[in-house]
């Protein structure tokens, strides 16, 4: 059974207006228990609109979302206990940060759970650890902290509500390459620790290539393609026309290929890609 | 709610009232707001009420977005009209409640009062709704700068202003993602009693604090990036002119100004 299911969801903003814009429209997906799933697409293609349905943020104007095979508005007041099911961490979501210290501000989510004191501490040092926060940082102000330990603190702050899905909004804008790097591959260990299921929304063809199992691209306020990372990558002629990429590496291949050179195209990181060609020339030469 | 604010809105047009000199403006809805409070009976304030009427027609704002800003003080208007109904002496009684009577003149002075809050509002809002909040500011600094002589710094209040009416739709953006933020961590800003309610918010005061604050210190230095001193010998790109359509709405007001006052004078048996 899917763990999140939509079916005909369409969202307008300013309904019944001359301004209304239909920010998505008719999305029908099932995204199975266990999976990373990329999320890609365009400004304004409505995937933040799209992920602020899953957890009851956004209700739709049509059509229904279903978590756990419940449709989530079934009953308006348990609309909560939705969101903490689904963890959802927006972009930038340093700016979120309010309490006096990191231990409060990772424990804010589990108290409006109404876990016990015992539960919230376990709770808190588990996210400190998912993220890679060090004990002795639990005790500073957020405000004294870094800009990369900030970003880690806030998704410590939704991972330590244990959801059973967790949505990450652009978790690697404004970092620098070392700092995209580490918060990939937190997610991606918290992923493999928790089993829980992760969305991912990026920017980044690259970022998406490295760790996700699925993607979904959406264009136009609809859902364009979702496979597996192979079968989004292959149409990538289509992409194009969206305005979106294939990562480079994957472009160079296919340049490759298009030369006549007998290789595989579904290379997605540069060290892959660095070991192909290395056996290629090696073949050549023998 | 906070979407209720109108004041600094602009409604775009190329109407007269549109290009109408922004200092003119000012200075005529500031008449004409004293005006109102001249008004001593139906045919003063009717021939006001008539003018602002035309003016709407001018400007060709909706009628519907002019209510609106009064949808804001709709209480305000609504407590002096029951005020008055109740409690304005003398006058023949009407209905009798036991408590309090309605007299023939409490339903008068009602309807006059209402009548006078609205076309105050509406008469201000008009102004606001065809007048660029930049070119506001400009208006009012340049009115203000007499007070230079008494070494008031009137460009530096404008350029506050401004800053203060440009960051309106960014803070409320702000505010909207953070409550979504920490809603999804499941903070709960809509039920419990008023304390609860009131801690409900610190979540999201102190990181609309702490971004504003963010913001002031780069809009700052980027100002300063750009040679902004606040000096009195900033020039302008645009120049304002007056020009034969400003002399018109002078006329007019004029004209509604005697009006009023012949109406008052004449009409004086009328309530």
């Amino acid at each position: 059974m899917p763990v999140i299911s939509l079916k005909n969801v369409t969202h307008t903003y300013g309904e019944g207006t001359p301004l209304s814009v239909s920010a998505i429209e008719n999305i029908n997906l099932d995204i199975e228990s266990g999976e990373l799933v990329g999320i890609i697409g365009h400004t304004g293609s409505g995937k933040s609109t799209l992920i602020q349905h899953l957890n009851g943020l956004l209700k739709p104007t049509s059509g229904t979302v279903e978590v756990d095979g419940e449709n989530i508005w079934a009953d308006k007041k348990k609309i909560r206990s939705v969101r903490f099911k689904v963890g959802l961490c927006f972009q930038y979501p340093e700016y979120q940060l309010f309490e006096e210290t990191v231990y409060k501000d990772i424990a804010f989510g589990p108290k409006n759970m109404g876990l016990n004191e015992k539960q919230i501490d376990e709770s808190v040092r588990r996210a400190a650890k998912y993220v890679g926060l060090k004990p002795e940082l639990l005790t500073k102000s957020p405000f004294d902290l870094s800009g990369g330990e900030k970003r880690r603190a806030a998704i410590a702050g939704v991972m330590a509500m244990n959801p059973k899905i967790l949505i990450l909004d652009e978790p690697t804008a404004g970092l620098d390459p070392k700092g995209r790097q580490e918060i990939l591959n937190m997610i991606k260990s918290y992923k493999e620790q928790t089993g829980s299921t992760v969305l991912l929304v990026s920017h980044s063809m690259e970022d998406i290539a490295g760790i996700a199992s699925k993607i979904l691209v959406m264009n136009k306020s609809r859902v364009a393609m979702y496979d597996t990372v192979e079968n989004v990558f292959s149409r990538a002629s289509e992409l194009e026309k969206m305005g979106l990429n294939v990562p480079q590496i994957t472009r160079i291949f296919i340049g490759l290929k298009e030369k006549g050179i007998n290789l595989d195209t579904d290379v997605y990181t540069v060290a892959e890609g660095g070991k192909r060609l290395l056996s290629l020339l090696k073949g050549g030469m023998a | 709610m906070v979407r209720d604010i109108t004041i600094g809105q602009y409604f775009p047009g190329k109407s007269l009232l549109h290009r109408m000199d922004p200092r003119v403006k000012i200075v005529l809805t500031l008449i004409f707001i004293f005006v109102i409070f001249f008004c001593k009976n139906f045919f003063a304030l009717g021939l006001m009420a008539a003018f602002l009427i035309g003016g709407i027609c001018i400007s060709g704002v909706p009628f519907k977005m002019l209510l609106k800003s009064l949808k804001a003080i709709m209480v305000i208007v609504v407590i002096t009209g029951l005020l008055n109904l109740f409690y304005a002496a003398g006058g023949n009684v009407l209905l009798d409640l036991g408590f309090a009577k309605i007299t023939d003149k409490g339903v008068y002075t009602a309807i006059f009062m209402t009548v006078r809050i609205a076309c105050l509002i509406i008469g201000s809002s008009l102004m606001t709704y065809t007048t660029t909040p930049t070119m506001l500011t400009d208006a009012i600094e340049r009115l203000l700068s007499p007070l230079k002589v008494f070494n008031i710094q009137v460009n530096t209040l404008a350029m506050m202003m401004t800053l203060a009416l440009r960051f309106i739709p960014t803070l409320i953006e702000e505010i909207d993602k953070i409550m979504n933020a920490q809603k999804a961590r499941g903070a709960d800003l809509e039920n419990g009693n008023l304390i609860q309610r009131a801690k409900a918010l610190v979540p999201i005061l102190v990181p609309l604090f702490v971004s504003s604050f963010r913001r002031a210190y780069e809009l700052a230095f980027a100002m300063e990036c750009r040679c902004y001193t606040g000096s009195n010998k900033r020039t302008r790109m645009k120049q304002m002119k007056l020009s034969w359509l400003d002399l018109l709405f002078v006329i007019g007001i004029a004209v509604l100004v005697t009006g009023v006052i012949l109406f008052n004078h004449f009409f004086t048996h009328l309530i």
